[in-house]
């Protein structure tokens, strides 16, 4: 393997890694931002190292310590003490692994060699994601029973008859999409995604399969505990649900993990139904092809948005006392995002000038395509948040009826339809 | 007597598919979200430490304070009637007699019990003489010790009404 390689295959499993794992802190301050201004209320926007609040970003890794250190507090009365501690591992760990089979890009080829831009390179795709976002759901069996505590006992079931409806939903929904394509590799049904539907619209999923998008946003919802299904944990019913005995970083494991499966469930929506990596309009090939004009069109279009992001922030993020810290951040991050600004232009300025490799060209394709991903990603996390703070929770039967009456037969007739409109095509 | 004859709802497709009702709920909130994220000094909250409530009123019960006299002794005369009329108990008078012939009796000691206190103003209602008031305007009481929070006769008679802004 050349340096080139390994370079490649390090930066997927660092991209990979920033996706899920340090999706989660982003997650959190998202979560609590977004949150307040939906609510008329700031959120947390105190917290600060050296005066740098980045918006609050800094309460989550403020939180993150409060986590670790806090003392690891274990009821006398549990048992299963290796169960017990292993419960958030499961959760944590699946959830983390089903972040790995997502492209962030198209594939990079040096030389003859062929590099999967994910985490993993597998090919299992769809499938891996299903396996590992069903194991998450022994953990938080194992953890409510290990509690020894009937509220934690009553989450964990209704987690479990939550998941085992939703999940036969859910993978009938997928059926019908991966009808559409001709794998289950999710690179491949990117690709796919980059065509043009009857020359007008991007063939993304949510255009070709809307029902099963539905269907599948809606059970994604379920399977990562997400309000309106986060019955699990119905605090106003059962304490706290199946992580009621639970503190420290064994509580923030799940916590951890129910964001990261969150973000999974979002990338794994993005890929199948929004077009994964792929720019609207503009494939892989096409941007091969037109790098220096879009190039070319970057240079301007970022620092344009830079420049509005300053006037934004300068209007906004003001800190009234005169001498503290905080009041000298704007002009500070001013600096950095005009020496960020500079940096591109620099780069682009030498790409136009001396012209582009072929491999810098995928390159710099990889980099945009990553950008798109992460896009979306938050994007459709953002979606999954303000549902949270839109609608309340369900009554536990409206939601077994919705799960089995609903969802499940409208599966159905779709993977028929599909089947019998894909049999007729071909005949 | 006349019959009131309320609508049910949920029975029609358009309610039975719950998506409009699901993006009308949304609507509204994105709304609120784009509205504050555009212009976020039209929030209403404050940053408390530093910048203080602006409507306390002069009814707002704070921590309490006893009243002087002109020639600025204490008006109390440990009547006991604040420490009856006190829900928590947290009032604790020892009388002693008045010297000066102003008037018979004045309290040795006098001490809240701000961590006890509810502050429901029951004290300031009971006292005959208006020694007692609650009108200092303090809402946050700090201290590091629990016995800081035991307020002694003379720290409440140190401490003078709110000026009215």
């Amino acid at each position: 393997m050349s340096g080139l390689a390994i370079g490649i295959v390090v930066l997927n499993v660092v991209l990979a890694l920033l996706f899920s794992l340090g999706a989660a802190p982003i997650l959190v301050w998202i979560e609590r931002r977004v949150a307040g201004l939906i609510q008329d209320r700031l959120g947390p926007n105190r917290c600060h190292i050296a005066g740098v609040r980045l918006g609050g970003l800094v309460q989550s890794l403020a939180d993150m310590l409060k986590l670790f250190f806090k003392e690891d507090f274990r009821a006398n009365a549990i048992r299963e003490k290796f169960l017990f501690s292993f419960a958030p591992v499961i959760v944590f760990v699946s959830a983390f692994l089903s972040f790995m089979v997502m492209p962030f890009a198209d594939d990079i080829y040096v030389g003859s060699e062929r590099f999967i831009m994910q985490g993993l390179p597998i090919d299992l795709g769809v499938l891996w994601f299903l396996a590992l976002a069903g194991l998450s759901v022994y953990g938080i069996m194992i953890g409510g029973w290990a509690s020894r505590n009937k509220y934690a006992l009553l989450g964990a079931m209704r987690s479990g008859a939550q998941v085992i409806s939703y999940e036969a939903a859910m993978g009938l929904s997928l059926i019908s999409v991966l009808l559409c394509y001709p794998s289950v590799q999710l690179g491949d049904i990117v690709r796919a995604q980059g065509e043009l539907l009857g020359g007008v619209l991007p063939a993304w999923g949510i255009f070709l399969q809307p029902l099963a998008a539905l269907i599948f946003i809606v059970t994604a919802f379920a399977e990562a505990n997400r309000t309106p299904f986060d019955l699990a944990e119905g605090e106003s019913e059962i304490v706290g649900g199946f992580h009621t005995e639970y503190g420290a970083m064994r509580f923030g494991l799940f916590f951890v993990g129910e964001y990261v499966a969150m973000s999974a469930s979002s990338a794994l929506i993005v890929t199948l139904f929004f077009g994964g990596f792929q720019l609207p309009y503009l494939d892989t090939q096409t941007l091969h092809v037109k790098m220096p004009l879009i190039l070319g069109a970057l240079v301007f279009l970022v620092p344009l948005g830079s420049f509005s992001f300053i006037r934004w922030m300068r209007k906004h993020n003001r800190w009234r006392v005169q001498n503290d810290p905080r009041s000298r951040e704007s002009a500070w991050l001013t600096k950095v995002i005009v020496g960020l600004n500079v940096v591109f232009l620099l780069g682009a300025g030498y790409g136009l000038i001396v012209g582009l490799s072929s491999f810098s060209t995928q390159f710099v394709t990889a980099l945009l395509q990553v950008a798109t991903f992460a896009f979306k990603l938050l994007a459709m996390n953002f979606v999954f948040v303000w549902v949270r703070w839109t609608l309340p929770r369900f009554r536990y039967d409206q939601l077994q009826m919705l799960g089995w009456k609903v969802l499940m037969p409208l599966a159905l007739v779709n993977i028929v339809v599909t089947a019998s409109v894909i049999v007729l095509k071909g005949a | 007597m006349g019959v009131k004859i309320v609508q049910r709802h949920g029975k029609t497709l358009r309610e039975k598919l719950y998506l409009p009702a699901i993006f009308g709920g949304m609507k509204t909130t994105l709304r609120h979200f784009t509205a504050n994220l555009s212009d976020t000094p039209q929030i209403k909250t404050f940053s408390y430490p530093e910048e203080q409530p602006q409507d306390i009123t002069e009814r707002y019960r704070g921590v309490h304070r006893l009243t002087k006299r002109e020639d600025g002794s204490v008006r109390c005369v440990a009547c006991f009637m604040c420490a009856t009329a006190c829900p928590a108990e947290c009032i604790f008078i020892e009388a002693q007699e008045r010297e000066d012939g102003v008037d018979e009796k004045m309290p040795r000691r006098f001490d809240i019990d701000l961590l006890e206190c509810v502050f429901c103003g029951a004290c300031v209602e009971a006292c005959p003489c208006d020694a007692i008031r609650m009108d200092s305007g303090i809402f946050s009481f700090i201290g590091k010790k629990r016995e800081d929070f035991i307020q002694t006769k003379e720290q409440l008679l140190a401490r003078e009404a709110k000026e009215n802004r």
